[in-house]
């Protein structure tokens, strides 16, 4: 059943005598299985005769099941996260102002009773959970935009979506238009992020140029960080202005488990949402036209991609304030285990954007604030952005041939 | 030429804005036939193998199989016809295999991996163009004339029976050039109907069966390459001088001077 490799001996002017030399002169380096191995023989469909030269080396090849969607290296680095993710969780609910050990924390978490049920159940494990699933909701729509746009500096942050959704959500927080756990703020953050990523879509367009695409995205943010200036500016009272700077900040501190469950619907809906278009991001990797004839629905994979980042987002950043880079660093960090498939990168993304994010909100609590400090805490947006950036800045530099070449 | 058309295309028009860009084409495709498509540059002749492969609106009606095209889903279109864009485009750098494979796509379920079949299929492209040598290596790092021959192979994974190449042999050197014209014709001596848009009136006289010449949107002559590639209707459409030579492998036109 396997298709026949025809090769001219000739043509390719190299010794095919054997099997051996066959498969040594003309596939050094061969990964794959040669089946059956026929030795020069004339083929008389090609009006071929006496005249050796003329003849054919024949061969099946057998590719393998694994070849076609080739780097895949099997389930690995998806499991190794996972327990990454375990010892992290673990972590989470062991370190904070009263240091727990391994098994109170889980004693805790299993019985909650005591102050260490308390601590592990009312206060960490929130705010545990909420990195998890930030982290993975920031790390997957990150990947999912970077397969829409094919292009690896993709990022939510970047095309203004948390500065947007900020923007809402801190309209909301300060004219005390609803609770902070109202679901009122997520709703006008995912609106925010909308406006923000369809915009960015559609100024990008058919071609998606990396210029146009970065300069809309810098435009954007630029505008939401502009309103969310002007909400501060005339915000009704102090407390309000100075809370909102804090929040925007990006922080996972004194969450309490109404957040999980505020913010829960809208990641899960997010995650549906990008998942559904893993075969289109797939297709892209051949540009619009190509993915188009390939039965891809390309304005509703666009739809879907900005729909699914801002529910995401939005939710995120009205639970969490503004957290970025995540969705740059995780998909690039997978990228070199599984290989560049964007459709192959996504749950890997996902799982590192939980790492990366339970990592840093670990380090926060580790890291001793100046006592004259205001914030009892170091942010953790303020720390994914402060490795996030020059992460973001290296990648350029790697990047800047093709930044160069890339037309305006 | 007794079989039915494949593809039957009748008063095809494209509009941009007031413009019209494709204006009242009708043309059918044959089974296992290679048909050209020349004509200067700005004819529309991209633009008409794009409202061919359904990716842009037009009016006029397409029939594919006997059922308009507009009644097929994106997936049983794609399934039928496969369409190479110009360029050999490729954003990401995945493996020539992977590349490949997605030509198997219109065939295969969301989360479902590739049955037996769509493998050999894979296969049988890899091997039919020559690139199975290097099925393991990321396709950014092959050269223009390795990618379009990954890019064919990606077209022909899909063995629709209507194969849409855009400029297959662009940017090729002319080795390159043959090795792909000549996999065009060998898709359309298995029984597909291939439409391809070629600069290179040699090229066309050299493999076509038959060559379309278009002008400003429509379709100017039809026939067999002998036919169509006069010297007279190369200087009215082309505004070349050119002369027929006898060959061996038959009439070849020689552009001699721009009028």
């Amino acid at each position: 059943m396997w298709p026949r490799l025809v090769q001219n001996a000739q043509d390719w002017n190299r010794e095919c005598s054997s099997r051996e030399t066959f498969e040594s002169n003309c596939f050094p380096g061969r990964t794959f299985r040669i089946q059956n191995f026929h030795m020069r023989f004339p083929c008389p469909a090609r009006g071929e005769g006496t005249d050796r030269s003329e003849w054919h080396c024949c061969a099946s090849i057998d590719l393998g099941p694994r070849r076609m969607s080739k780097p895949h290296r099997g389930w690995r680095l998806e499991a190794a996260l996972v327990a990454l993710i375990a010892a992290l969780a673990l972590l989470s609910l062991m370190i904070g102002s009263a240091g727990l050990s391994p098994a109170t924390a889980i004693k805790g978490l299993i019985d909650g009773t005591g102050p260490a049920g308390i601590i592990v159940r009312d206060i960490r494990l929130p705010r545990t959970l909420l990195a998890l699933l930030i982290g993975a909701t920031l790390g997957l729509s990150g990947a999912a935009l970077q397969g829409l746009l094919r292009n690896p500096l993709a990022e939510p942050a970047l095309f203004g979506a948390p500065q947007a959704a900020s923007a809402g959500a801190s309209f909301m927080i300060a004219y005390g238009l609803a609770g902070a756990t109202s679901f009122a703020v997520p709703l006008a953050g995912i609106a925010g992020a909308l406006i923000s990523i369809g915009g960015l879509v559609a100024i990008a367009g058919r071609r998606a140029s990396l210029t146009v695409t970065l300069l809309a995205g810098l435009a954007l943010a630029s505008f939401a960080g502009a309103l969310t200036a002007l909400i501060l500016n005339f915000a009704p009272n102090p407390y309000a202005a100075l809370e909102i700077t804090f929040w925007l900040l990006g922080s996972l501190e004194d969450r309490s488990s109404a957040h999980v469950l505020m913010a829960l619907p809208f990641f899960v809906a997010s995650w549906i949402v990008l998942a559904l278009n893993l075969r289109a991001y797939r297709a892209l990797a051949l540009g619009e036209d190509a993915a188009a004839s390939l039965g891809v629905d390309i304005d509703r994979t666009r739809t879907m991609v900005v729909i699914g980042t801002a529910l995401g987002v939005g939710a995120a950043v009205a639970v969490a304030g503004s957290i970025g880079f995540i969705g740059l660093v995780a998909p690039h960090l997978v990228r070199r285990a599984v290989g560049s498939d964007p459709a192959r990168v996504c749950l890997p993304a996902a799982l590192m954007g939980a790492v990366l994010l339970m990592a840093a909100d670990i380090a926060v609590r580790i890291v001793p604030t100046p006592p004259s400090a205001i914030a009892i805490e170091l942010k953790v947006g303020v720390v994914t952005a402060l490795i996030g950036v020059p992460f973001f800045l290296a990648m350029i530099f790697s990047e800047r041939r093709l930044l160069e070449g890339s037309p305006s | 030429m007794s079989e039915a058309p494949v593809l039957q295309v009748a008063g095809l028009s494209v509009w941009l804005g007031t413009r019209t860009i494709v204006d009242g084409i009708t043309l059918d495709l044959l089974p296992g036939q290679l048909t050209v498509m020349v004509g200067p540059n700005g004819a529309g002749k991209t633009t008409l193998m794009r409202a061919l492969a359904a990716l842009l609106p037009s009016t006029g009606r397409i029939t594919l199989a006997g059922r308009p095209l507009q009644a097929f889903s994106p997936r049983e279109r794609a399934r039928r016809i496969a369409y190479l864009p110009q360029g050999h485009v490729f954003h990401w750098p995945m493996s020539v295999a992977a590349v490949v494979a997605l030509g198997r796509q219109p065939h295969i379920d969301v989360f479902a991996p590739l049955a037996d079949d769509d493998r050999a299929a894979v296969s049988r492209a890899l091997t039919a163009t020559g690139v199975a040598p290097w099925a393991d290596r990321a396709v950014t790092t092959l050269s223009g004339g390795e990618r379009a021959r990954v890019a064919l192979a990606r077209a022909l994974a899909t063995q629709a029976p209507i194969l849409l190449a855009d400029e297959p042999t662009m940017s090729l050197d002319p080795r390159h050039q043959l090795v792909v014209m000549e996999l065009l014709a060998q898709a359309a001596h298995e029984g597909g109907a291939v439409l391809a848009v070629i600069h290179d009136l040699a090229l066309a006289a050299r493999y076509a069966d038959r060559v379309v010449m278009m002008e400003q949107g429509r379709l100017v002559a039809d026939g067999r390459p002998r036919d169509v590639l006069t010297p007279e209707r190369i200087a009215a459409v082309f505004a070349v001088e050119a002369t027929i030579t006898d060959s061996a492998i038959g009439p070849i036109p020689i552009l001699q001077r721009p009028l």
